[in-house]
Order: C-alpha cells, then structure tokens, then sequence
C-alpha cells in the first residue's frame, strides 16, 4: 500500500469518527467567498471553540454546521451524512437572544415551542417544561415574559428551550458576547456541567479568546478573507474547569499568549 | 388610577358639559331656528321615544349588522390577503403596485359600481362596506407578516417547525399588534360606509332614519340618528381596544 493510500484510509477513519466533519468546505455568499477549503472535524462529545477576528466567517461555518447554509463546494457531513437542512438533534443558540424569543410567550410557552415542534404530547409537556426550568435555574420565573428578564435570564431560557430539543449536538454563536462579565463567568460553568454531564458535542463560537481557552478541548482559530483555519490548539487543562485555579493554570497562560499572538497577527 | 389622571378624566367631562350646555344656551336663545337645531333636551326626548317606540332599535342593529358583516368579511379577507402577499417577498413585489393604485380609490366611487352590478341589495351593501373597510386591515397585516423577525424564522427552521406551525405560532402572533390596529382603524370605515349605503339604497339603518328626519324636519329624531352614530362609534371603538389590550397583554410588560 502507497503511503498515500494509507494516509487516506487513516483520514478515512478518522472521518468515520468525526461527529461533524468539514471537507474542504467552501461557501460563496453574493459573490464572496465568504469560507474556503475549511477541513474540520468535531469528535462527538468534543467541546470544540472556534474564534478569531471579526468578519473571519467563524459563525457563517457555524450556520454551515448548523445546516442553515449549504456549502458551495466541498461537504459538510453530520455523523458520515452531508448536512442538508437543520435537523433535531443539533440545537442552536443564537447570540441575540432578545430577537430569538417570542416575545408574546411566557419563559414556559418558549420552552414549550421546541416541545411543540417535536411533538411531545401536551400533557408531558408541562412536566418537562418544570424540569428544564429547573435546570437553568429559572423556575421562579416561568410565567415571566422575555422582556421582564434580564440578558442573562432571557439567554439561559434560549438554552433550555435548546435542551428541550434534547440535542446531542449544541452549537453556540457567541452566546454570552452581549453579557456583563460576572453573568458571563456564571453560565460558562452552567453551560460546561449541562454539556458535559451529557456528553454533548458542542461547537462554540466567540471573539474572546480566555472563554474559548476556558470552555475547549480544542481552540480553531480563523484567518480571514477569506475564512480558513490559521491555528490549531488542543487544550490540555484539567477538568472540571475552574475560574481561579483554570485561568491561573501555566498552560492557560501558555495557551492565551499563543492566541493573543495569532490574532493580532491576522489584524496587521 | 393616579391623582392627575383623575384630574384630566374631570376636567374632560367637564369640557364636554360645557359643550352640552352651550348647545342648550344657543338652541333656547333661538340663535338658530328650532326647526334646524333642537335642543339636547329635545334631542334627548327624541333619542328615549324613538328607543319606546322600537323604531329607534330596530334601526339601530340595521346599522349594527351591516357594519358588523362588513368589517367581519374585510376581515377575514384582509387577513388571508394580506398573509399571503406580506409572508413572500415576490408576492409583495408582485401585488405591491396593484394595491397602490386601488388602495386611494374613493370608496365612494366605486357606489354607482357596485349599485349598477349588485342593485339596491344588502350584498351591495356588503361588498361596498367590505371594499372600504378592507384597505386600514389588508396593509397592515402585509406589513406586520414583512416585519417578523428573520432570527424567529431560523429558529422555526431550526426546531424544524410545519409551515402551517410557522404562520401560526410566529407570523401570525408577531403580525396580531398591526392587525388588531387596522381592524380598529377599518372599524371606523365600516360605521361610515353603512350609514353612506343606507342612505343611497334606502336600506334599514339609523343612516336611513337621519336621511328620512331630515327631509320631513324632524331635527329632534335627526339629532338622536346622529347622536346614536356618534355613541355607536365610540363604544364599538373601545370594545375592541378592550379586545386588542387583552390579546396583547404581553406587549404591556415591553413598555
């Protein structure tokens, strides 16, 4: 056997694997190429981050993850089958959680959309309705409006309403980006112990870069015009993940210069 | 309620019984003759006859049940209409000039028409009421269906929701605030359009009663048609601001 023919059994396998894989993924939007050749793959219960600057295109691979784009050339797959259009078991959190409620629904009522549109009978409903609220810590507030919530309220119910999908994959475009920093740190951890007590494979997009380190087995970082991968860092950190002794770790530390490095070099 | 909106709520009935009291103080001087303008008391003693007699009633809920069929059947039609053309961006480009030009068109102008195909019927009526009343609902739903937020959209395709499911649990609750609007506003429409066909056709209605009282001179009966116009305007206005309070109570906590 060729060596090359090996390689490609062993990229193979490795593909067989991959719970979410990009294969030379390309995506025009209007003309622009907006990815390109973009070779990826997520194992499942991988809590993969992808950041970089902005405009590098790292949510637009999110929405081809997600099955809301469809790639121009190239594959995206979702366990060996290509994606052709969202499916049920990968939820979506949305960074704008103000615009992804409805606005006439109670925190209940949202939850009970994605219920809805599974088909849960109506009488289950409410029971797991109670559940995931606990979950999130928003039981008290269940009959509560969105706009009566705070951001980082309205953000956790985006996340339970994505948990009622009972997803095995979660993919989240900067959700905590338009959260103070306290509020922030607090559903990082929420967001680290519902994934990884599930084993839910997660695809995490933000601009900053301590969070990634925090959140990730793996760290991509995108360079852009067009967006492509410019940096690969697996995160060797103890879990579970902690605020103080994490961030204080040499290896956070080692990690966070290389990506500081890495970013500011794709700004000149 | 707080203790300057009582105030104001004082001061406008007082405003409105100064307007009664002027009426009576020109009516008894006989500034203008009594043949053309009675006296609220005059009106007033019209206004509980006219009820004794049953007359007064039965015009009443003529009027009531044209306007009724009318504003129901421009609703039902805008909202479907105006669904269809609002939820698809070709269907706007498509339709947009179209409504543009009849959207102006005096529904006054479209009487003779109207009489000319379908006679001095109640379906005359009917259509000449639903024509007018149609406009204020159809380009308000159009409007409230383009104006979904697009996000909500992706989560409905996210959580792969039917397309019957989509309208009905994100369109239709986004559009309901411009909807109830242009029902209020078509409502309006409605009164006007079935007094103007009642007084054209000779249908049953308090337009008829007006037109008849004038012509025989009886400024008192006249007086009550109008003030009954006036009084059937207002409350059903009201009924469904109650309506459109209820049904959006979830925009209340916006604000």
């Amino acid at each position: 056997m060729s060596v090359v023919a090996r390689l490609d059994e062993a990229r193979a396998t490795r593909r067989q694997k991959a719970l979410i894989a990009f294969n030379t993924a390309t995506l025009q939007l209007g003309g622009k190429t907006i990815i390109e050749n973009l070779d990826l793959e997520v194992r499942p219960g991988e809590f993969l981050c992808i950041v970089g600057a902005s405009g590098c295109g790292k949510t637009t691979a999110l929405r081809l993850a997600a099955g809301l784009y469809s790639p121009t050339s190239g594959a995206v797959t979702f366990d060996g089958e290509p994606i052709t259009g969202p499916r049920r078991e990968v939820a979506i959190v949305f960074q704008d959680y103000g615009k992804a409620l409805l606005p006439w629904r109670t925190a209940a009522g949202n939850i009970s959309l994605a219920l809805e549109a599974s088909g849960v009978p109506a009488r289950e409903r409410s029971s797991r309705i109670a559940a995931l609220l606990r979950k999130i810590g928003l039981s008290d507030h269940a009959d509560k409006y969105p706009t009566e919530m705070s951001g980082g309220m309205q953000q956790r119910l985006q996340i339970a309403r994505c948990l009622a999908q009972e997803p095995t994959t979660l993919l989240m475009d900067e959700p905590f980006g338009a959260l103070d920093a306290m509020t922030r740190q607090g559903l990082q951890d929420e967001v680290l112990s519902l994934t990884q007590m599930s084993q839910t494979t997660v695809i995490f997009v933000t601009h900053d870069l301590e969070e990634a380190i925090y959140l990730g087995d793996r760290v991509i970082g995108l360079l852009p015009h067009p967006g492509r991968i410019g940096i690969e860092l697996d995160v060797d950190l103890p879990r579970p993940r902690d605020q103080l002794a994490t961030r204080e770790h040499p290896e956070f530390l080692r990690l966070r210069r290389q990506l500081f490095d890495f970013i500011k070099a794709t700004e000149h | 309620m707080s203790r300057a909106a009582i105030l104001w709520r004082i001061a406008s009935i007082l405003v409105a019984a100064g307007f009664i009291a002027a009426w009576q103080l020109v009516a008894d001087l006989r500034l203008v003759s009594p043949v053309f303008l009675p006296g609220p008391d005059r009106a007033w003693a019209a206004l509980v006859r006219g009820f004794s007699s049953g007359d007064l009633a039965s015009k009443l809920i003529g009027t009531l049940e044209h306007m009724a069929y009318g504003w129901l059947a421009a609703s039902i039609a805008g909202i479907a209409l105006g669904a269809l053309i609002g939820s698809s961006r070709m269907m706007r480009a498509y339709v947009a000039p179209s409504l543009e030009f009849l959207r102006p068109l005096p529904v006054s102008a479209i009487i003779p028409v109207a009489i000319a195909m379908l006679g001095l019927t109640q379906g005359m009526a009917l259509f000449v009421i639903a024509f007018g009343a149609i406009w204020p609902i159809m380009l308000a739903t159009i409007h409230g269906f383009a104006a979904v937020e697009p996000r909500l959209y992706e989560v409905a395709r996210s959580l792969q929701m039917s397309r019957g499911a989509v309208i009905g649990k994100i369109a239709l609750p986004s559009a309901l605030p411009d909807i109830l609007a242009g029902m209020r506003l078509s409502l309006t429409v409605a009164l006007i359009l079935s007094v103007v066909c009642e007084i054209l056709a000779g249908l049953d209605g308090l337009g008829q009663w007006v037109l008849l009282s004038a012509r025989a001179f009886r400024s008192a009966d006249l007086f009550a048609g109008v003030i009954l116009l006036g009084v059937t305007g207002y409350l059903t206005s009201i009924a469904v601001s109650l309506v459109e309070q209820r049904m959006l109570a979830w925009q209340s906590t916006a604000r």
